[in-house]
């Protein structure tokens, strides 16, 4: 068995193999990640695409979920500025129904009447197109 | 050496052709599956996979004409369980537990449901608040399935609920301002499509497509909250003290058509909806406003129409004089007065003042049949007003060529009898007598708001010109002359402005004759008197105490017209003491 690991007699060198450099081939190996890549690419891009279907649905939700407590919101102003609400309000801090009320005629315009919101508002009239500057006219100025 | 061919034998060839048939059969099943069929199995097997679901729209808010809130959508859930979900007792007592906690619908209840129930997926509450549904959501339980629904709520509570009407479960609009513009109020749902899993719930990651839901639009109506809520409780107070059935009180501006107050009784109301739906009938139906879908008759505030039709025509003036004898004959038929009384000479406006039957009588003597009844047409009797309300009635009154038709109907009809109106109709006639002659078209929705912020204002309808503004004028100070009289003091002219109107008493038909136990009565006012802001109808149907229309109504609307034109801002234009300087 020992003979396996000496060689042989009368060589006293191992055989003169011939080894040529080596030397990398970077076209191969371009190829080779290029394919990588485009046989990953389908996969990254449909991981982003539902990483991002994800985001978008948790957008929606939370969207909707705004949309919700806004009409909840809007329900409680309602509520609060509703006729039987501000009379018992009123009944609780002491005040009366008016009975005969006392008209004076005063020379000074009354309060500004309460502001509704924009939205309630009738569209405002367009602004009317600007005048033509002044100096303009002289350029179809004659003397003659 | 011959090598012997094998010759097929039956053992060989038989079993080849039935497996060959069985091969062919094979491939045309499959050629009917693959191919053929192809549309039918893959929608099928898409119906499998994908589960899809409606995302309701937000229903658009009603507002009052000054942006008040009167009906709003808020979203809302619907719980569902799923027996499925659940492998061990323990995991549903312990999810049963959970929902009804946050619920707070009682255990028992919720078990009654799913025993009750032979579905896998057992709805346990609809509606249920929102901030509740978020809880159930947190809580993340197996087997609990939460749907996006809305809800309407009524900020004025059972204010003005037969004009805005109700909506079902669904959304859609039953009855009143719902049900009219329930196209333009319910918007347009989404769609939600999604892959599911094997228990039918959305797998997380799955594909996902949405059709946004498009909001409906918030309706501005004409009614003012505040005189609609002065008018429901004026009414309340009216029906209890004479001891009514029901009654009444629309208040409607004369020039615009615009109703702001309307107020019936019975009327549909939303704290006990469920209840008055179960006990509808047809003649008390939670469906109806009694204001446009039931008719009565008049009485003499028809004679309002007759005298301006009489004037337009010229046929007679405010001063034209006649004498009353107490009775009229026509046909053989003799027609009395309301009293029985005996007036002598009279003008035109003294008829009116009196309520004198011969004279309406006279005057539509004056004009004949065929006029008489051209302006009743043209004043909208016998046909729907086009009020923006579902159900209306037309009305009826019989003319010459229509079956049983008596001369004595006409004349009867320039006092308001053989002839049915709704109240809504008899607002509209009496508003083109007293705003310059034009025929409106009632309305209660004056604009609307789109989603996206954009108002749209409709447009008061004028139908036609009935009668010259001459005409108008002179019948408007003849009604300003029968308020001012108020002889028998029973309080039908306001306290703090002029004004104009006429009362109705009228008997009701039972079975084709009139009992004098059974009555309707009405006051048709307006105020003030040059300038109309206000034309007001109060009526009482079948008053125990038999008051007449200007007793019983009159003072209503006296009372009524005071408040309301003090909440408008118009000045007060008598009454002692009330104004400083």
């Amino acid at each position: 068995m020992a003979a396996i690991n000496h060689p042989l007699g009368g060589i006293g060198r191992p055989l003169g193999v011939p080894v040529r450099g080596l030397r990398i081939n970077w076209g191969l190996i371009a190829a080779l990640a290029f394919l990588l890549f485009a046989a990953l690419l389908p996969v990254l891009q449909n991981s982003f695409v539902t990483s991002q279907g994800f985001d978008i649905q948790a957008s929606q939700r939370q969207q909707a979920r705004l949309r919700a407590e806004i009409s909840l919101l809007e329900a409680d102003v309602a509520r609060l500025t509703s006729q039987a609400r501000i009379e018992r309000r009123a009944q609780e801090i002491g005040m009366v129904r008016a009975s005969d009320p006392i008209y004076v005629t005063v020379q000074e315009p009354g309060p500004a009447p309460a502001k509704l919101p924009a939205e309630y508002l009738p569209a405002p009239e367009p602004k009317p197109a600007p005048a033509e500057p002044w100096w303009k006219s002289l350029l179809s100025w004659r003397p003659w | 050496m011959t090598i012997q061919k094998a010759r097929p034998t039956r053992r060989v060839w038989l079993p080849a052709v039935f497996l060959g048939l069985f091969g062919a059969l094979l491939a045309a099943r499959l050629v009917q599956l693959q191919v053929l069929q192809h549309d039918t199995y893959a929608a099928q097997a898409r119906s499998e996979l994908l589960g899809s679901s409606t995302v309701y729209a937000r229903r658009g808010a009603i507002l009052d004409r000054n942006g008040g809130v009167l009906a709003v959508s808020v979203d809302t859930w619907d719980v569902y369980l799923n027996t499925r979900a659940w492998r061990q007792p323990a995991d549903r007592a312990r999810v049963i537990e959970k929902v009804a906690a946050i619920t707070r619908i009682p255990k028992a209840a919720i078990e009654a449901r799913l025993a009750a129930a032979d579905a896998v997926e057992v709805r346990i509450a609809i509606d249920l608040d929102y901030e509740l549904g978020l809880q159930l959501i947190d809580a993340d339980l197996p087997g609990v399935v939460l749907l996006p629904n809305t809800a309407r709520i009524h900020p004025e509570g059972d204010l003005a609920a037969a004009v805005l009407g109700f909506t079902g479960v669904d959304n859609t609009g039953l009855a009143g301002i719902e049900d009219r513009y329930n196209d333009l109020l319910q918007g347009r749902a989404g769609k939600a499509v999604y892959e599911r899993d094997t228990l039918g719930d959305p797998i997380p990651y799955g594909q996902y497509i949405a059709t946004e839901p498009v909001p409906g639009d918030d309706l501005i109506l004409t009614i003012d909250r505040y005189l609609q809520r002065l008018a429901e409780d004026t009414l309340a107070a009216a029906v209890k003290e004479h001891r009514a059935s029901g009654g009444t009180i629309i208040v409607m501006d004369p020039y615009t058509g615009d109703i702001y107050a309307l107020a019936t009784l019975p009327s549909v109301r939303y704290s006990t909806l469920e209840a008055d739906l179960e006990a509808s009938t047809e003649q008390k139906s939670a469906f109806k406003n009694i204001a446009v879908t039931d008719t009565y008759e008049p009485g003499s505030v028809m004679k309002v129409v007759t005298a301006a039709a009489a004037i337009d025509a010229g046929v007679v003036t405010p001063e034209t004089t006649y004498v009353d004898n107490g009775v009229v004959d026509v046909e053989g038929v003799r027609l009395k007065n309301w009293d029985d009384g005996v007036y002598g000479t009279q003008t035109m406006t003294g008829v009116l003042q009196h309520s004198i039957n011969s004279g309406a009588v006279f005057m539509q003597q004056k004009l004949g049949t065929r006029l008489f009844q051209s302006y009743l047409e043209a004043f909208g009797f016998g046909k729907p007003t086009g009020i923006d309300l579902p159900g209306e009635a037309a009305g009826f009154f019989r003319r010459p060529e229509d079956p049983g038709y008596s001369p004595v109907d006409v004349a009867t009809q320039s006092f308001g009898q053989s002839i049915s109106v709704t109240p809504i109709q008899m607002m509209q006639a009496i508003a083109a007598c007293i705003n310059g002659g034009n025929l409106v078209t009632p309305r209660v929705v004056k604009g609307r708001i789109r989603p996206d912020g954009t108002r749209i204002d409709l447009q008061p309808t004028i139908v036609r010109r009935v009668i010259s503004p001459a005409a108008s004028d002179a019948v408007r100070r003849m009604l300003g002359e029968v308020v001012a009289q108020d002889p028998d003091g029973w309080g039908r002219n306001p306290v703090h402005y002029t004004a104009g109107g006429k009362s109705g008493t009228a008997n009701i038909p039972v079975w084709g004759t009139y009992t004098d136990d059974q009555q309707i009565v009405s006051f048709m006012g307006f105020a003030p008197l040059e300038q109309p802001r206000l034309l007001v109808l109060v009526r009482l149907d079948q008053n125990r105490n038999l008051l007449t229309g200007t007793q019983a109504a009159g003072p209503i609307f006296a009372r009524f017209v005071d408040e309301a034109l003090r909440y408008l801002g118009v000045p007060p234009e008598k009454g002692t003491g009330s104004v400083a300087r």
